[in-house]
Order: C-alpha cells, then sequence, then structure tokens
C-alpha cells in the first residue's frame, strides 16, 4: 500500500461517521400532511401512501398530490396561483396555502427544521 | 518527375493477435462472468450490485493503463446486460452509473502527480465513485423518496469494504505493477 | 427495516389554524396538552374573526360607522374596542414621518386593495390619484383628546389593513398569556410574534425568499419578539405586465417601488408592522432615518435588484440559507 492509499483510507474512514449523522439524522422528516379547509377541523393524511387528494373550498376544487413523502398543490381555482408556486414541500413545518379558497397544507413531523414561516 | 503506376498487389493481412490482447479478452470475459455471477445475489435496491467486477477493472487499469481499464467497464456492462436480456433496461442504467462514475474517478486519480495510489487506493476510489453514481441515479430516476438515503451511508460502508477486499485481490493479480497511464 | 419509522402523527393540538385577517393564521403551541391547545386555538379564531369584521374598513361594522363620522368633521365618541388601536395608529404615524398613513382609506379603496378579493387592473386614472393625494389626509387631521374624536379633514378615512395584523396578534398574545400558556407563536402569514420557547431551544423562524419558493434565512427569537415582513409579493395584481402592490406610497399615492421587502424584528407586533411598512415605503435611501425615529432595532430591506440592505444587529442575528452576494451594512441602530 502506497502512502497515498493511507492516506485515502483514513480520510475515508474518518468522513464515514459524518455520513451517518447527517443521513441518519430525523431532521426535517415529515410524515403527515394536516390539510386545513376553511375553519373546519384540521385532517392529518399518512404520507407514505402516494394519492391526489380533492379538496373544496369556497372558490371551487383545489387538488393536492401526495408522492414520495412530499405534497403539493397541483391544480386551484384562485387566480394567483401563488399555492401552486409554492412548489414541493418536502421538510416537516413546510406549508402551502391557496388563501382565497381557503385551504392550506401542511408536512408534519417529529423535527421540523423551523417551528413557523414568515412570508 | 512522373509518378510511376504500378500494379498494386492485394495485401493480405493476417490480424495478429499479441498475448496481451489474450489477456484483455481473458479479463474482459472473467469481467463479464463476474458481471453476469453479480445479478444472482439479492440487493437492497433493486439494481444495485456490490461491483466486485471491479476487481478487473483496477487490474487492467494497473497493467494496460486506463484506456483499456474504461474498455473494459463498458464492455462488461454492455455484454452482461446483453446475456442477462436486461440491456437498456433500469439495472443496465444502474451498472452503467456505477461503471461510469468509477472510471471517471479513476481518470482524475491517475493524472494526480507523485507516486500515486497503489491497487487498494484506486480500488476504494472506484467502488465508492460506482455506489455513489448508482445510489445518485436510482433516487433520481427510480425511487425519489427522500428516506432511502437513509441506506446511503451503509451502502458507502459496505462499498468501502468491497473497495479493500477488491484492491487487495487486483493486487495480487497483477503481478506487474505499473504506474496507471490515461 | 431501514426505511419503517415510528408513525405516529405528531401530536396535532400543537398546531392551530384557521383563516381570518384576509390570511391563514397558525398558531403553534409548546409543551400543552390538546385539550387546552383546542380550547385556546378556538378562542383566538374568534377573537381573530370578530376582529376582521369590527374593522373592515369597506364593509358595515364600527370602523366603516367611524369614517363616516369623521367624513361629518363632527365631534364624536370613538368607539372604545376601536380606540386604541387608532390612539396606536396615529401615534406611529407621526413616528414615521407619517410614511405610514393609516387614514388613506380612500386611495386604497381606489386601488382596489380594500377587500379582501384581489383586485384586476387596470390601475387607477392618474388624476383621481393625483387628487386624493393633494387632498393630503393625514392623522394631523385629528384630534383625539379623552375618547372624544373629531377629523378637519373630509378626506380622511382610517384603513388599518397595516397595522391590524400586528395589533390583533398582540391580543391574541396577551389571551394565550390569561389561559397560562407561555409558549406559543401566533403566525399570521407575514406577521409573527413568539412567546416563550420550543422546550430548550429557542424559537427558529424561517423567511420566505420573496422571488421564489424557498426559504431564504433563518432567525432565532428571543423570549418575548415579533417579526414582520411587509412584501410586494403578499396582495398585488398584474396589468400588462406590470405588478401593482398594496403598499401604497401616501405622497405618490402609487405602490411604493424602491423596495421588495422589509423584515424587522422588535417587541410588540403592533409597532412592527406599522415600522415594516413605513420603512417599505422609505425604500433604501430613508429606512435608517425612519428606524431610529420608530425605535426599531433590527431592519432587513431588499431592494428591486436584490440587494440587501441591514444594521450590524440584525446581521448577526440572521442566518443565511446561501450568503448573499450583496449586502450593505448600514451604521448601528
Amino acid at each position: 500500500m502506497t502512502r497515498a492509499d493511507w492516506v485515502l483510507l483514513v480520510a475515508v474512514i474518518g468522513s464515514l461517521p459524518l455520513l451517518y449523522t447527517h443521513f441518519w439524522s430525523d431532521e426535517g422528516v415529515a410524515r403527515h400532511l394536516q390539510v386545513q379547509i376553511g375553519n373546519r377541523p384540521a385532517r392529518i393524511i399518512a404520507l407514505d401512501q402516494d394519492r391526489e387528494l380533492t379538496l373544496d373550498g369556497p372558490l371551487g376544487t383545489s387538488r393536492v398530490e401526495i408522492r414520495d413523502g412530499r405534497a403539493r398543490f397541483v391544480n386551484s381555482p384562485c387566480p394567483g396561483k401563488n399555492c401552486i408556486q409554492a412548489g414541493w414541500l418536502t421538510g416537516a413545518g413546510e406549508l402551502a396555502a391557496c388563501l382565497p379558497n381557503r385551504i392550506s397544507i401542511q408536512l408534519l413531523g417529529m423535527h421540523p427544521r423551523f417551528d413557523a414561516i414568515n412570508f | 518527375m512522373m509518378t510511376e503506376c504500378r500494379r498494386r498487389q492485394p495485401i493480405r493481412q493476417q490480424i495478429q493477435t499479441t498475448p496481451e490482447d489474450h489477456r484483455i479478452a481473458w479479463l474482459a470475459a472473467l469481467a463479464i462472468t463476474i458481471h453476469v455471477l453479480e445479478s444472482a445475489l439479492p440487493s437492497p435496491l433493486p439494481g444495485l450490485k456490490p461491483g466486485l467486477a471491479n476487481v478487473i477493472t483496477i487490474a487492467v487499469l494497473l497493467q494496460f493503463g486506463w484506456r483499456m481499464a474504461a474498455w473494459v467497464s463498458l464492455l462488461r456492462v454492455l455484454c452482461g446486460s446483453l446475456l442477462l436480456g436486461t440491456f437498456l433496461s433500469p439495472t443496465f442504467l444502474l451498472s452503467l452509473a456505477g461503471a461510469g462514475c468509477s472510471i471517471g474517478i479513476l481518470w482524475i486519480a491517475c493524472r494526480l502527480p507523485g507516486r500515486g495510489f497503489g491497487p487498494v487506493g484506486y480500488s476504494i476510489l472506484a467502488a465508492l465513485a460506482h455506489m455513489t453514481g448508482q445510489f445518485t441515479l436510482a433516487w433520481l430516476l427510480f425511487i425519489p423518496h427522500p428516506e432511502i438515503w437513509h441506506l446511503f451511508p451503509v451502502l458507502m460502508t459496505a462499498a468501502l469494504l468491497f473497495g479493500i477486499v477488491s484492491g487487495i485481490i487486483a493486487g495480487a493479480m497483477t503481478r506487474e505493477h505499473r504506474q496507471c497511464r490515461t | 427495516m431501514l426505511l419503517a419509522g415510528c408513525s405516529q402523527p405528531p401530536d396535532p393540538g400543537q398546531h392551530r389554524q384557521f383563516f381570518a385577517l384576509g390570511t391563514l393564521i397558525d398558531i403553534t403551541f409548546y409543551g400543552i396538552d390538546s385539550s387546552t391547545a383546542e380550547q385556546a386555538g378556538t378562542e383566538l379564531e374568534q377573537l381573530f374573526l370578530r376582529m376582521h369584521a369590527d374593522w373592515h374598513a369597506w364593509q358595515p361594522g364600527i370602523l366603516q360607522e367611524t369614517n363616516h363620522r369623521l367624513a361629518t368633521q363632527d365631534e364624536f365618541s370613538a368607539d372604545p374596542t376601536l380606540l386604541p388601536l387608532l390612539e396606536a395608529a396615529n401615534r406611529l404615524s407621526r413616528l414615521s414621518n407619517e410614511l405610514f398613513n393609516p387614514v388613506i382609506g380612500k386611495l386604497i379603496a381606489l386601488w382596489g386593495f380594500h377587500s379582501d378579493e384581489r383586485p384586476a387592473g387596470p390601475p387607477p386614472d392618474k388624476a383621481a390619484i393625483r387628487e386624493l393625494v393633494q387632498q393630503h389626509p393625514s392623522v394631523t387631521d385629528i384630534t383625539l383628546d379623552n375618547g372624544r374624536i373629531r377629523s378637519s379633514n373630509p378626506a380622511v378615512s382610517y384603513d388599518l389593513g397595516a397595522v391590524a395584523k400586528g395589533y390583533a396578534i398582540d391580543r391574541g398574545i396577551e389571551r394565550l398569556r390569561a389561559h397560562g400558556i407561555d409558549n406559543a407563536i401566533i403566525n399570521a402569514g407575514g406577521d409573527l410574534r413568539a412567546i416563550g420557547r420550543h422546550g430548550d431551544r429557542p424559537w427558529r423562524i424561517g423567511i420566505r425568499d420573496p422571488r421564489g419558493p424557498g426559504v431564504l434565512a433563518a432567525i432565532e427569537l428571543g423570549d418575548d419578539e415579533s417579526v414582520l415582513t411587509s412584501g410586494d409579493y403578499e396582495r398585488f395584481f398584474v396589468y400588462k405586465g406590470k405588478r401593482y402592490h398594496h403598499i401604497i406610497d401616501p405622497r405618490s399615492g402609487y405602490p411604493a417601488d424602491s423596495a421588495t421587502s422589509v423584515t424587522v424584528i422588535h417587541t410588540d407586533a403592533t409597532t412592527a408592522d406599522a415600522a415594516a411598512t413605513a420603512l417599505f415605503v422609505a425604500g433604501p435611501k430613508q429606512w435608517y432615518a425612519i428606524a431610529r425615529r420608530m425605535g426599531i432595532h433590527y431592519v432587513m430591506l431588499i431592494d428591486r435588484n436584490g440587494t440587501i440592505y441591514m444594521n450590524p444587529a440584525m446581521r448577526q442575528r440572521i442566518h443565511f440559507e446561501t450568503e448573499p452576494a450583496d449586502i450593505h451594512l448600514s451604521k448601528p441602530l
């Protein structure tokens, strides 16, 4: 084994623990989706099954897609489409809302990166 | 001066094969065999393979240089998939990604100045690159679920171990260790 | 086996959401049982919905009636539930050199930003805007003394949109404290106040990127602090490719256009709300002076080009996801 081999080996073995702490941390993992329509009680839906939700608000029907543990608005009757522009929600605590249609979706997890988002 | 016009003799050429060609062909065949046998092994993610055929890649790299190693890798993936009937399938793409990343990193490693790495060093680099390439492609194309990244540290640890073992075997196979050249 | 995890949903009592004041209100609790959270959440919901109805400038309610009576220029007794808000609004307007002007209700209505619905173009007629601006509605036209109120300018009309959310949040926090809840966040879109902590760590707040879907920066809040962001992306309409948003510069009658967003950290949300609006109107050139007058200690302003202006203390507190290229630090506030 050459010197470069040893350096490489030590470097790789030294970095392995970092890989574990990074990829095994539960931070940001979300397993459930909270759906709020108007001021009705919230619904909690598991994120482990891919599906499409049809949500009826005062303006019409908004559609939310759940895929691979993430969620997003795909369709909404509002004029601004801010909800769709928010894109995929991937981490716990992330939220998207269609204000005109009174619908909001939020990912729930044990360790959200942020407690609230100021926008 | 006028150029003389001569009737050209048809030239028969025999393609001479050198012992070197024989050896490469033998190694390539071995690589393909390993690739095919590997497909029988169970794996945590469909199509993800430990890359035992890397032993051959490293051996070829040390004895015949990078270009030859690249060729053998490519041949291994192509012929292996043809033999297995997985040509152009997701498995094929994953093998290609893995092989591509490993010879890519070997190219960079070969160009580094100084005495460079030995068989174990190249093998570790190749194995880690192979696993990263396969895993990333699997995540991007086939299973974008963010939670599969929990497997990544485990697979990289396995790749490191396989890399060390392959390196030792490749070192034993190649009696004359040459500096790899690109 | 590695992929399966504990699949219990986190206690839903810790988050309570409802729609009011034209936005989504998100209440976060920490460390209380779900029935207390449920009860507190419901009470806040009712409080906010009532405030929304009472303070709506253009639907029948307390504020509309107040505006009608002010237009007569006679003196009358202000509604006691509205009085503290009017006093606060007037005081803050003066402090901000009237860049935050709560009595330009007619101008806001002309632009269409008075209602809950989003207006569609086209922008109002230049002459109409000029006329309203020249009538110069100002809080200095209002005498408020001992609960008696009078206006000397018929053009004066209260629209409290720029400060109502902050004020509502402050009242909401009071209610929570009255219930013995000391660790919570009331988040009304861009207006947020947090008390206490998240267990053993401070509350972590994400500031949204004004131009994209992601988070621009993170802030950790102290025991009782508000973060307020005013932006041109909250309420706006686009007409012929140009964007017209709801933060009207009272001096010109047109949407203030030198900034895209302003973030302010302060103790009470009412002041922070008025300040965020005033600083937005002030823009990169005047924000520092106004912030000093209003007693604000943490400001971040992003202009049209994406350049970030802030004071050193704010720079210390804010953690960007990716370091921005262009930061202008002011003198200390």
